[in-house]
């Protein structure tokens, strides 16, 4: 299809140094486009990756009827931790011990020493039950809590919007008129556990005058026992209780999150729209000043598709270097970068995703922005613009 | 036949209600090794004549023949291709390339053509060593004179050695001393290279360097107080 002859790539190539602040200022220009591109899409992958990770199908998660899909506003009688492990069948065990993990969940203001402003943070009370069902909690530092103390997750304070350092082991936090001392941290593999707090069982009971429990997690032999679990909650009508696989309840969450995903390609498209018309400006610039050397090109018996394909590479290749740059920059500080979100925090994720978009979107820039100005200056009839000035 | 054949061509530009008509069926025939110089009132139609040869231009009506191609009926991707290999084209303003050097402006034409690098670089240098530039092969066109763009703008235009020199007032932007340089360079390309070329000039004595000296008044064209004629009108 390029059965015409191509002008030297060299020739692009110092094209582009031939107005080095211009040039420059596209270039940044460009880099500011992408980067944008790669924080919006490293949002959307955070964001997609932490609900993902979090729900796991082998773990049933049992709670009221009447609370709608709202594990915060569910309550359950204490007792339904043990009537789970003598009614159904299918249950892991190991070492002896039932995965049963008996929760109390519940999202409360959380005060740190240096901070006066208390912030929202995510409550869990759990015994040492909670990191066999959730077996991709991880204890990275410190021990599990004792009476008074509470274990963080990585982003926790990230979710309360507070330096790392106001909750690092040792330290003192209080919510719910108590003080707590931290005992340690975990991670959970980006799961959305990681922005939560988590502290003993009977411990968060009797702070808070309760006695009942927000959930079960049950971590089953295989996903189709779950399916079990869901005929007895059906069968006992009486206890008014519902069963969910994890995997389907964070996947419904996802489905929550649906619209600021959207939303969030919506930006994408923008950022990316606005960068065309960057591009549009410079190569018209680039163009206009050019009229009677592209035509010089065509008397001398270079086709207009060659001429238009090299003011392409000219703008693509400018677009491709800032893409590069954007996605090292990327690289260095978006990616892991966290976000504060209403059901927790999460970190930017700059991935291949990612990048394959910024790298399309740059290609865009250069090959959209190009061909306009370029097609334009083609249009003119070559003895009249072989007198442009 | 001869080498290039105008025959019986016209050009005009709707104007609003008028029209100008700058080519009013002309006629012209140029030989092989010919020098011809196209003088005329500003206006005339020198630079249509001489771009409607090149074919950069196309004709209201009739037909221009070049080395047996009929030019009038390409199509404007042929017209390119044909245009590299038979037309060198020197500019009144060089029109060099500002990125590229002395030595890559005039290497441009040769990379539209089927020719090893070794055949290419050996035709540069031959281009340069003629309009006496070797020594500022490396140099880009901000830092050399303008009768020194001129003298590469040249180079340029007879490096692929092609059919028809054209050049649209060639001394038109220069000063005298190096007017005369051009012009002994430009003779030098006729003489000693054997080349054919179609010069407008508005210097009457640049205009009498040619061998033959052709003058655009009123839409027609003169030849030492005769209309000119096509010699393939003559046989038909
Ligand atoms: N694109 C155009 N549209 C309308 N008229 C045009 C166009 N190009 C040229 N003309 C007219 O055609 C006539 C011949 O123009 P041309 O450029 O051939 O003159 P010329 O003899 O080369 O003049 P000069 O010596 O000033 O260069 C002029 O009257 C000019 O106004
Ligand atoms: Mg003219």
């Amino acid at each position: 299809m390029l059965g015409s002859k191509l002008l030297p790539w060299d020739y692009g190539v110092r094209n582009l140094f031939r107005r080095p602040s211009r040039s420059a200022l596209t270039f940044g220009g460009l880099t500011i486009v992408v980067l944008l591109v790669l924080v919006v899409v490293g949002f959307i992958r955070g964001l997609e990756k932490s609900l993902a990770a979090t729900g796991n199908p082998n773990v049933v998660l049992v709670y009221s009827l009447s609370s709608a899909a709202d594990i915060e506003n569910s309550s359950i009688p204490g007792s339904t931790a043990s009537l789970l492990s003598a009614s159904v069948d299918g249950v892991r065990r190991g070492h002896g011990v039932e995965y049963i993990s008996p929760e109390l969940y519940l999202g409360t203001r959380i005060t740190t020493a240096t901070v006066d402003e208390p912030g929202m943070g995510l409550v869990r009370g759990v015994t040492t039950n909670a990191p066999l069902v959730r077996d991709r909690v991880q204890i990275v530092e410190g021990f599990w809590p004792q009476a008074g103390e509470v274990l963080v997750g990585r982003l926790a304070h990230s979710k309360l919007g507070v330096q790392s350092d106001d909750l690092a082991v040792g330290s003192e936090i209080s919510f719910d008129g108590k003080t707590w001392k931290v005992s340690g941290r975990f991670t959970a593999a980006g799961s959305a556990f990681e922005s939560e707090v988590w502290a003993p069982l009977a411990d968060l009971q009797t702070t808070l005058k309760r006695q009942d429990l927000s959930l079960v997690a049950v971590g089953m032999e295989s996903p189709q026992q779950v399916a079990d679990v869901d005929m007895f909650c059906r069968e006992r009508v009486d206890l008014e209780l519902k069963a969910v696989a994890e995997s389907a309840y964070y996947a419904a969450l996802q489905k929550h999150y649906k619209p600021v995903r959207m939303l969030g390609w919506v930006v994408v498209a923008l950022v990316a729209g606005s960068g065309i018309f960057a591009g549009l400006n410079t190569m018209y610039g680039a163009v206009v000043g050019r009229v009677r050397e592209l035509a010089t090109l065509q008397a001398m018996g270079y086709r207009r598709r060659a001429i238009l394909l090299t003011l392409v590479q000219e703008a693509t290749l400018l677009a491709c270097a800032a893409a590069l740059i954007a996605c090292v920059l990327g690289l260095l500080l978006v990616d892991g970068a966290a976000v504060r979100f209403t059901m927790g925090a999460f970190m930017l994720r700059v991935d291949s995703v990612g990048i394959s978009v910024a790298c399309t979107v740059a290609a865009l820039l250069g090959v959209v922005g190009a061909i306009p100005p370029a097609a334009k200056a083609m249009r003119l009839p070559v003895v009249e613009a072989i007198k442009a000035i | 036949m001869s080498l290039v054949d105008v025959l019986n061509v016209t050009k005009e530009y709707a104007n609003g209600e008028e029209t100008i008509r700058p080519l009013d069926g002309v006629s012209l025939s140029i030989d092989e090794g010919d020098y011809l110089s196209l003088m005329g009132a500003s206006g005339s139609g020198k630079s249509t004549l001489l771009n409607l040869i090149a074919g950069i231009d196309q004709a209201t009506s009739g037909e221009i023949n070049v080395a047996g191609t009929e030019i009038t009926k390409l199509s404007r991707g042929k017209l390119a291709d044909w245009r590299a290999a038979h037309i060198g084209y020197v500019f009144q303003t060089h029109n060099l390339i500002p990125v590229l050097t002395a030595y890559e402006n005039v290497e441009l034409p040769l990379l539209l053509l089927p020719m090893s690098a070794a055949e290419r670089r050996k035709r540069v240098e031959i281009a340069m060593e003629a309009v006496d530039l070797t020594s500022r092969a490396s140099h880009y066109p901000r830092q050399m004179s303008g009768g020194q763009e001129q003298r590469v703008g040249i180079a340029r235009a007879i490096v692929a050695n092609p059919t028809v020199v054209v050049a649209d007032e060639p001394t038109g932007s220069l000063d005298d001393e190096t007017t005369e340089q051009i012009l002994q360079l430009l003779s030098r390309v006729n003489d000693e290279l054997g080349m054919t070329l179609l010069m407008v000039t508005h210097d009457a004595d640049a205009g009498k360097r040619a061998k033959r000296q052709i003058r655009l008044e009123r839409g027609r064209l003169m030849e030492n107080g005769n209309e000119t004629t096509s010699t393939h009108l003559r046989t038909a």
